[in-house]
């Protein structure tokens, strides 16, 4: 069984980001990028499926500039077999991505996509979906444990009111939550190997990726949190809440 | 007339307390050897209600105890015999700050990681930094000189320190070198304070020079095998790399601490001791390091290793080491802290560890420390049919003979920690007779009544 695991280059989730002066974006210049958080878990439950002997080759994708090769090559660092690398300095929007990953799915003819359930730069939380949608697949989202066995995924999902189980046919589409697993720690001999193992550099332009595009209008900070007011007693903490309406 | 009714009467009302969760919680610090027996807690808001507070000290002749976060582990915020303790907790603003000077003028109150933040927001940096950095305050960092996990490429708290204002054990107020870097107007007092565990002055405000914003961090930890490679480790990697972190911890170690936090360990196949490396992440630092890791490994001194891919992996490494102390306080430890120059590890070591073995062969030795720095925590944990007394008493006897071995290696019985009451009686390992009959003129020079932390440092 062939897993295909998209990965994607994000802002480092514990930098603490700025928004350029003219309100384009976020200012980028010099900030440490990372793998995509819920990309590492994908990668991870996937790696661990094929230590148990379910999958048997694990290929991680990247759609990004020259840079995303860092981290694709953490994720071959991490296990994976081999990585496809999608080259291009172009902002690729959800649904663009998912026509690439569908495309890939079939060249590839990957029998499961085990993504992160949602990119922490853009939030979007929307490339598994369409790519399930795009591909005819069923779609097992926020795992919080997969078990696959004689064709079946069974999906654990976190939902409002407590845990949901799914079982889906394969191929299929499952989306990785916080819960999922913790991924290891990569090891510098890995890092070595990592460096020979195949990757792939693809042409953006092998790909049909002419949709309609969202377009960003302005970028601009939350606004600045209200100071607090130091009260004295209970009673008058009571009292400043009531006065509020807030109990 | 009482003391409590003294301080009542003399200063603001709020800043005087008896009440015994007081009396109880401010007269120790993190030693759990001596019981708390103040008399009265002050918390002043303002200097003037310290110097207040120490005049009536000289007057009436009952002695304080400046204390801070209490953090420290050598029992110097401890008052076991009588004394008022003078909390600085409420004198805790951020003054005055200058990019210009990269300077920030604080009170002693301030937490350090309060300090942290705050720098961090001014796109600098404090970089003095430990474990305790969350609770312990600048006041008593600076009185014990506080080093950490930093030291390697920013020093100790002295090197941060460029102004201060104290009362002096006398009452005086002193202004010491108005923030200066450059200030060549003869004998430097503002030095003598800097570590001198409230015994001279009490501090009240600090200007701390800054320290530009760091690189983001590249954390890594390798499995070594045999202690003394731990340090040719360090040689490799100071080869090709301005360290800001270099530290070490043995196996044992490890285990508590993943155990007690749910933590994951790092490698697969465990070695007897790790080896944090923290370097500045800038481009082609991931290809040196793994370089300096293929060279260590086809040395023989390393096992495996894992690198942080992200500052979240960075922080978690860094738990291993950060968490070791608060997960030993559960062993009850007697706590070591002692150093050599870096160069003298190994054979120092070698007999330390036969010491070791030899004198503590029912108890468990747990390793760790800022190798870096030449610095080692050596905790001795507590079998646990064993009284707290017998440990203590079995303990002291073998610090006399670690005492002994540090004068041939020319160490210090206490490279961070201090003095305070647990390390007193050995300071003469450390410092010669003249030195310390020097201290106790020095001493009298600024508190010639004995008023502040009597029978800490020298007896
Ligand atoms: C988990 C843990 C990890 C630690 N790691 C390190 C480490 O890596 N490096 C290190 O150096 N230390 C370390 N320590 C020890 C301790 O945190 C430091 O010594 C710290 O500087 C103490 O600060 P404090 O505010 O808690 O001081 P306190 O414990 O309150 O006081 C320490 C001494 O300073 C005096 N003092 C306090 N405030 C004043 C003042 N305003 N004026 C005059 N004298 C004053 C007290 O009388 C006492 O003698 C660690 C402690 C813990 C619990
Ligand atoms: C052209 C020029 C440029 C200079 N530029 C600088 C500069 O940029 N920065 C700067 O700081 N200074 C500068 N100086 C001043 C001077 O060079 C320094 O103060 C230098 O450190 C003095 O060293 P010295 O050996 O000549 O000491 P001396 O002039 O011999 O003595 C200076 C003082 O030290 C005492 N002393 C000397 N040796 C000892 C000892 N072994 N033990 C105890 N006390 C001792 C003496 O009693 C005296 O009080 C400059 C001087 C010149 C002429």
């Amino acid at each position: 069984m062939k897993a295909l695991v998209p990965i994607k280059r994000v802002v480092d989730y514990n930098v603490r980001i700025r928004v350029k002066g003219d309100g384009t974006g976020v200012d980028l210049n010099g900030v440490k990028m990372s793998v995509n958080p819920f990309d590492e878990i994908a990668n991870e439950a996937a790696l661990k499926l094929k230590e148990a002997g379910v999958i048997s080759e694990v290929v991680v994708v990247t759609i990004g500039t020259a840079k995303a090769e860092d981290q694709l090559r953490s994720e071959l660092a991490r296990g994976a077999d081999r990585g496809i690398h999608v080259v291009t300095d172009e902002e690729i929007q959800p649904l663009q991505a998912a026509r690439i990953l569908a495309e890939l799915v079939k060249r590839e003819n990957a029998d499961v996509v085990i993504a992160g359930k949602q990119a922490i730069d853009d939030d979007n939380n929307q490339t598994p979906q369409m790519l399930a949608t795009l591909l005819d697949w069923p779609q097992a989202t926020f795992a919080s444990d997969i078990k696959i066995d004689g064709g079946k995924a069974t999906v654990q999902r976190e939902i409002d009111a407590g845990a949901e189980t799914l079982e889906v046919d394969l191929p299929a589409v499952i989306s990785a939550d916080l819960r999922l697993n913790e991924p290891r720690f990569i090891k510098l001999p890995d890092i070595m190997k990592a460096k020979r193992k195949p990757l792939d550099k693809v042409e953006l332009s092998e790909f049909d990726i002419d949709v309609p595009k969202l377009e960003v209008v302005s970028t601009s900070n939350p606004p600045a949190r209200e100071p607090g007011r130091m009260v004295k007693s209970v009673e008058e903490l009571v009292a400043a809440l009531k006065d509020k309406g807030l109990v | 007339m009482n003391i409590p009714e003294l301080l009542a009467e003399a200063l603001p009302q709020d800043c005087v307390t008896t009440e015994a969760w007081a009396l109880q919680s401010y007269g120790c610090d993190r030693t759990t050897i001596w019981p708390a027996q103040a008399v009265a807690v002050v918390r002043p808001r303002h200097i003037d209600e310290v110097q207040r507070c120490v005049q009536l000290a000289n007057e009436h002749g009952f002695a304080v105890v400046p204390s801070g976060g209490r953090t420290g582990l050598s029992g110097g915020a401890v008052a076991s015999n009588g004394e008022v303790v003078l909390s600085l907790e409420r004198m805790n603003r951020i003054v005055d700050f200058d990019p210009v000077d990269a300077s920030v003028r604080v009170e002693a109150g301030v937490v350090t990681a309060q300090l942290q933040d705050y720098a961090r927001d001014k796109g600098l940096c404090y970089p003095v930094d430990f474990a305790a950095a969350g609770s312990s305050q600048i006041g008593g960092n600076i009185s014990t000189n506080a080093g950490g996990i930093k030291v390697i490429r920013y020093g100790m708290t002295r090197d941060r320190v460029r102004g201060l204002s104290v009362v002096t054990g006398k009452g005086e107020r002193l202004e010491l070198n108005r923030g200066l870097l450059k200030n060549n107007t003869g004998y430097d007092f503002r030095h003598l304070f800097v570590g001198s565990e409230g015994t001279l002055g009490v501090i009240c405000e600090a200007t701390l020079a800054l320290a530009p914003a760091p690189a983001d961090p590249l954390v890594l930890v390798l499995g070594v095998p045999r202690f003394a490679d731990v340090l040719e480790v360090l040689a490799s990697f100071r080869q090709r790399f301005s360290l800001s972190a270099f530290e070490s911890f043995s196996d044992n170690g490890l285990r508590k601490v993943c155990a007690a936090h749910r933590l994951a360990t790092p490698l697969s196949t465990p070695a007897a001791y790790y080896a944090l490396i923290e370097v500045d992440e800038c481009d082609g630092a991931a290809e040196q390091a793994v370089a300096a890791f293929e060279y260590c490994v086809d040395q023989g001194w390393v096992s495996d290793g894992v690198i942080s891919q992200s500052l979240g992996q960075a922080a978690e490494l860094w738990k291993l080491r950060e968490y070791l102390s608060e997960t030993l306080a559960a062993w009850t430890p007697y706590k070591n802290d002692i150093s050599v120059a870096v160069s003298r590890l190994p054979a120092f070591l070698a007999e330390a560890d036969a010491l070791m073995a030899a004198r503590y062969p029912d108890c468990e030795v747990v390793w760790y420390g800022h190798i870096g720095d030449g610095n080692l925590h050596l905790n001795i944990l507590k079998p646990e049919r064993w009284s707290k007394d017998d440990f203590l008493a079995r303990c002291s006897a073998v610090t006399d003979e670690l005492g002994d071995l540090l004068v041939r290696h020319g160490g210090s019985i206490s490279a961070e920690h201090g003095v305070g009451l647990l390390k007193r009686d050995y300071l003469h390992y450390t410092r010669s007779p003249a030195e310390i009959e020097l201290m106790r003129g020095m001493k009298a020079l600024f508190d010639p009544r004995g008023v502040l932390n009597p029978g800490k440092l020298i007896a």
